[in-house]
């Protein structure tokens, strides 16, 4: 018997269950995990520079995020007294709606089957299947810029400008980059959707039996791609080596110089949530999604895990780069080698 | 280039083993000081009253100028500092009093956490140095 | 009629900024994130110690010394030693033992110093665990200073004619250890910087500045050696028994900031080096000249000799008198030449001190490094001339 998928139409109240549960689950997880980012970046970090991190606040420091969340939203939220109130108060909200909206159209499992009135119904695990995912997400990743231009310019500091310019910049640079990679992407997969995608990326690599312990993950056959994505998105995220709008030692904070409290903890959620969102879709688009040895959303939980650990060890190890070499690696080495990266992709399909 | 990327992100990643944490997690766990530590002074006592002499050696090498003494004679006829105050906030811990002291009436201890809430609490009079 | 509308924005960094190591001021003219006027301010740290030295004894003016570069205060104490004890002409009187620990304490203060400013310089630009990595080492330093002078910072340990007191039993051997060590770190700091391409494109070609600026401008230290000039006070003019000691003076042509870097490194290597060797010529000795008008006596004698209670009552009351005169000593300071210039009017108190401190000499430099070239890169430069403001505004 195929289990028949909840639409609006046939079934609603299940549908809208099922999708307030999962919006809810979604939600939440990615909360915890933002505020965990934190305290597990810290204490990654701390290890690696022979320090311990955290140790103070509940048992090995693990109420530190929360801490941190409450002393950031009683303390007092200044808005300068040049700054445009409005585009002031408006960007850190710009900047994090987009960074969570991403996670849409995620999936992070295979669908969900249970009986119901003696009808087997299948919830895909993802919140909605977009045919047109991977565009939605570049959309977001290119809404998220706006919050952080609008906190440089309307801070009316010039640090924060300067800090909003260089990412204006730095994110339309690397977009291009990180978007151009990922066209090599859906030409092997044939579809938009992340459903798709990750559907594509099952069974043996390359459909030859001789390679079936290695699974049909894209990163085997799209490796440049997968660098060009880790380091656009790298970029795009505001993380070490690219982390100039908010360069500590040069702009001070950079954009959010000016931001306090709550606001200025938004800016800091965003950041991770980002990171959890690039994780997700790298885990999505190179490594098969929730494909794994275990029960699905481990698989995937395990490899987003692993992307920002691997984000955060970079953060411990590497120096920044400067803004002209910035735009010099984006446009002079990334773009190029994306769009050669799609050429020979387009061969290799055309001959195989 | 990659061989140099990797080389630092697997320097970084050694010290993620457990063991290479060299923090002393301090209000927990204190450092011990050298002798030599040049901390917070006290003034030595002797049976029944303070070693030193009032002779104005320490207030005269002071560089800080920060110490105060008033001499007076007791009904033995020994001199003793009727008087003898440190002001903590402009002393600069060189040590050069309990260098010139010619008695060793001074000394420094290994106390170093002064931290306090008003002006007047860095005065340490002859009482508190005794007691410290 | 086309409109030229672009217009210079003038920054103001510091004197509160992460990187600006201290309370420097930067007024900076950027067009866009190109610099093309830098004017640095100084003085927000002025402490007059120049005046206050002439109010104070000769002897009383040491613990001053230590606040001008409080990175590395055993290198000002030994300038200022060295000069006080040309002034009285006793420099040929200092015992040999207190010549080879000063020598040890000048270079660990140099390892101190060099790698607080390895530290910072990797941390502006970007590299935060080299920072934790390098305090890590510095922190067996500050213990050593600890243990030899009784603070970890502000050491005042040197006196005029000897020391305050002697290595304290066993400390030789943590030295040496230490010492012996330390070439491994520098290893690790290298692995995760030097070959490091993104570093290099940081550092390669930033702030140059040409040899014979470098001379024009008067600046010293490693900055000057990696523009190619062969210049150092230890060797070309030594003191305190430098010339006994075998070791290397790295010079490099790059005039970058990459190649005061490297130059820094070697210095480092060439610094534990030194401490070896001085050890191994470490013998047993007296810690204070032969000078009873100018050494304090040991405390044991001026409880039991009265000629010594005398000494010891006039030397701290007084002082000591130098005959009238004037001197100018240079030490090779971790940051380059420091130098002091003591005039005597025959009284117990400097008539005049000047101090020629590195760090002010080399910061005239930047604008000339920074102008024309980004923003990032004025970090970059202040990290590399190793500047500490204690010691520019004193
Ligand atoms: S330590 Fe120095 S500054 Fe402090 S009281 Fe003694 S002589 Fe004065
Ligand atoms: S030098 Fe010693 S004896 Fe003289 S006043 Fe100071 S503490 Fe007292």
């Amino acid at each position: 018997m195929t289990p028949e998928v909840l639409t609006l139409s046939e079934t609603p109240w299940l549908f809208t269950a099922a999708m307030l549960i999962k919006v809810i689950v979604a939600f939440v997880v990615t909360l915890l995990i933002v505020a965990y980012a934190t305290y597990a970046e810290r204490k990654i970090i701390g290890r690696m520079q022979t320090r311990l991190g955290p140790t103070m606040t509940g048992p090995m420091g693990l109420l530190q995020p929360i801490a941190d969340g409450l002393k950031l939203f009683f303390k007092e939220d200044i808005i300068p007294s040049q700054a445009h109130w409005f585009a002031f108060i408006i960007a850190p909200i710009m900047i994090l709606a987009p960074a969570f909206l991403s996670i849409v159209v995620i999936p992070f499992g295979a669908d969900f089957q249970f009986t119901y009135d003696g009808t087997l119904y299948a919830v895909p695990l993802q919140i909605t299947d977009l045919n047109i995912g991977v565009l939605f997400i570049l959309a977001m990743a290119g809404l998220g810029v706006y919050g952080i231009v609008l906190a440089g310019l309307a801070s009316n500091s010039k640090y924060s400008l300067l800090g909003g310019i260089r990412s204006t910049a730095q994110m339309i640079s690397y977009e291009l980059a990180a978007g151009l990679s990922i066209v090599a992407i859906f030409m092997l997969s044939e579809t938009l959707s992340m459903r798709g995608i990750v559907a594509a990326q099952q069974g043996p690599l390359w459909g030859l039996e001789s390679l079936s312990f290695l699974p049909n993950w894209f990163i085997f056959s799209q490796p440049l791609a997968f660098l060009l994505f880790i380091v656009g998105s790298m970029a795009e995220i505001n993380r070490t080596p690219f982390d100039l709008p908010e360069a500590e030692t040069e702009l001070v904070s950079g954009f959010c110089t000016e931001y306090s409290a709550m606001k200025y903890a938004l800016f800091f959620m965003a950041e991770y949530a980002n990171m959890i969102t690039v994780s997700a879709i790298a885990a999505t688009l190179f490594f098969g999604g929730w494909a794994g040895p275990f029960y699905g959303w481990i698989n995937f939980l395990l490899k987003v895990f692993a992307f920002m650990f691997f984000f955060i060890w970079i953060r411990a190890t590497f120096p920044r780069l400067r803004y002209d070499q910035l735009m010099f690696l984006g446009w002079k080495v990334m773009l190029p080698a994306a769009l050669v990266n799609i050429v020979i992709t387009g061969i290799a399909i055309l001959l195989w | 280039m990659f061989k140099e990327f990797a080389k630092g992100l697997s320097i970084t990643l050694k010290h993620l083993l457990p063991g290479n944490s060299t923090t002393v997690a301090y209000p927990k766990q204190k450092l011990e000081m050298s002798p030599r530590f040049r901390g917070l002074h006290r003034l030595v006592p002797t049976q029944h009253r303070e070693k030193c002499v009032a002779c104005y050696l320490c207030p005269t090498v002071c560089p800080a100028k920060c110490i105060t003494v008033v001499s007076a004679e007791n009904d033995k006829g020994e001199k003793y500092p009727e008087v003898y105050t440190i002001d903590m906030l402009r002393c600069i811990f060189c040590g050069y009093c309990v260098e010139a002291c010619p008695v060793e009436a001074i000394e420094m201890t290994s106390a170093y956490e002064l931290a306090n809430f008003k002006r007047e609490d860095f005065d340490f009079t002859k009482e508190r140095l005794l007691r410290s | 009629m086309a409109v030229n509308n672009t217009e210079t924005m003038t920054i103001n960094m510091g004197p509160q900024h992460p990187s600006t190591h201290g309370v420097l001021q930067l007024i900076l003219e950027l067009d866009g994130e190109i610099v093309v006027k830098a004017t640095p301010h100084i003085g927000f740290l002025h402490r007059g110690i120049e005046k206050l030295s002439e109010h104070r004894t000769y002897h009383q003016t040491i613990p001053l010394t230590d606040r001008l570069d409080y990175l590395a205060p055993m290198s000002n104490n030994l300038g200022y030693v060295l000069a006080v004890e040309k002034l009285l002409g006793m420099t040929d009187e200092i015992p040999e033992r207190v010549q080879r620990i000063r020598v040890i304490m000048a270079e660990l203060t140099r390892l101190k110093s060099h790698l607080v400013w390895l530290a910072c310089h990797a941390l502006d630009i970007g590299a935060m665990t080299v920072f934790l990595y390098c305090f890590r080492e510095r922190e067996n330093i500050t213990d050593i200073y600890e243990k030899v002078s009784g603070a970890r910072m502000t050491s005042n340990y040197f006196r005029v004619g000897g020391l305050s007191a002697d290595l304290p039993d066993g400390l030789e051997q943590e030295i040496r250890t230490f010492a012996e060590s330390m070439p491994a770190h520098i290893e690790e700091y290298e692995g995760l910087l030097t070959g490091n391409r993104i570093w290099q494109k940081r550092t390669i070609g930033v702030g140059k500045i040409s040899a014979e600026a470098a001379i024009d401008i008067g600046i010293t230290g490693p900055a000057l050696r990696a523009s190619g000039v062969d210049w150092d006070l230890r060797r070309d003019n030594p003191y305190s028994g430098y010339e006994d000691y075998d070791f290397e003076v790295p010079v490099r042509e790059g005039c970058d900031t990459f190649d005061r870097y490297k130059v820094r490194l070697d210095e480092m290597r060439q610094a534990s080096r030194i401490i070896l060797q001085a050890l191994d010529k470490l013998k047993p000795g007296p810690i204070l000249a032969d000078c009873p008008k100018i050494v304090l006596p040991n405390k044991q004698d001026v409880v039991n000799n009265i000629e010594s209670l005398i000494h010891h009552f006039k030397i701290v009351t007084e002082g000591f008198k130098p005959e009238p005169g004037e001197i100018y000593q240079s030490v090779e300071a971790p940051k380059g030449e420091l130098g002091f210039y003591l005039i005597s009017d025959g009284s117990s108190h400097p008539f005049r001190m000047k101090i020629r401190p590195p760090s002010f000499v080399n910061l005239q430099g930047l604008p000339q490094m920074v102008e024309g070239r980004l923003l990032a890169d004025v970090i970059a430069v202040i990290g590399t001339l190793d500047i500490v403001l204690g010691e520019i505004d004193r």
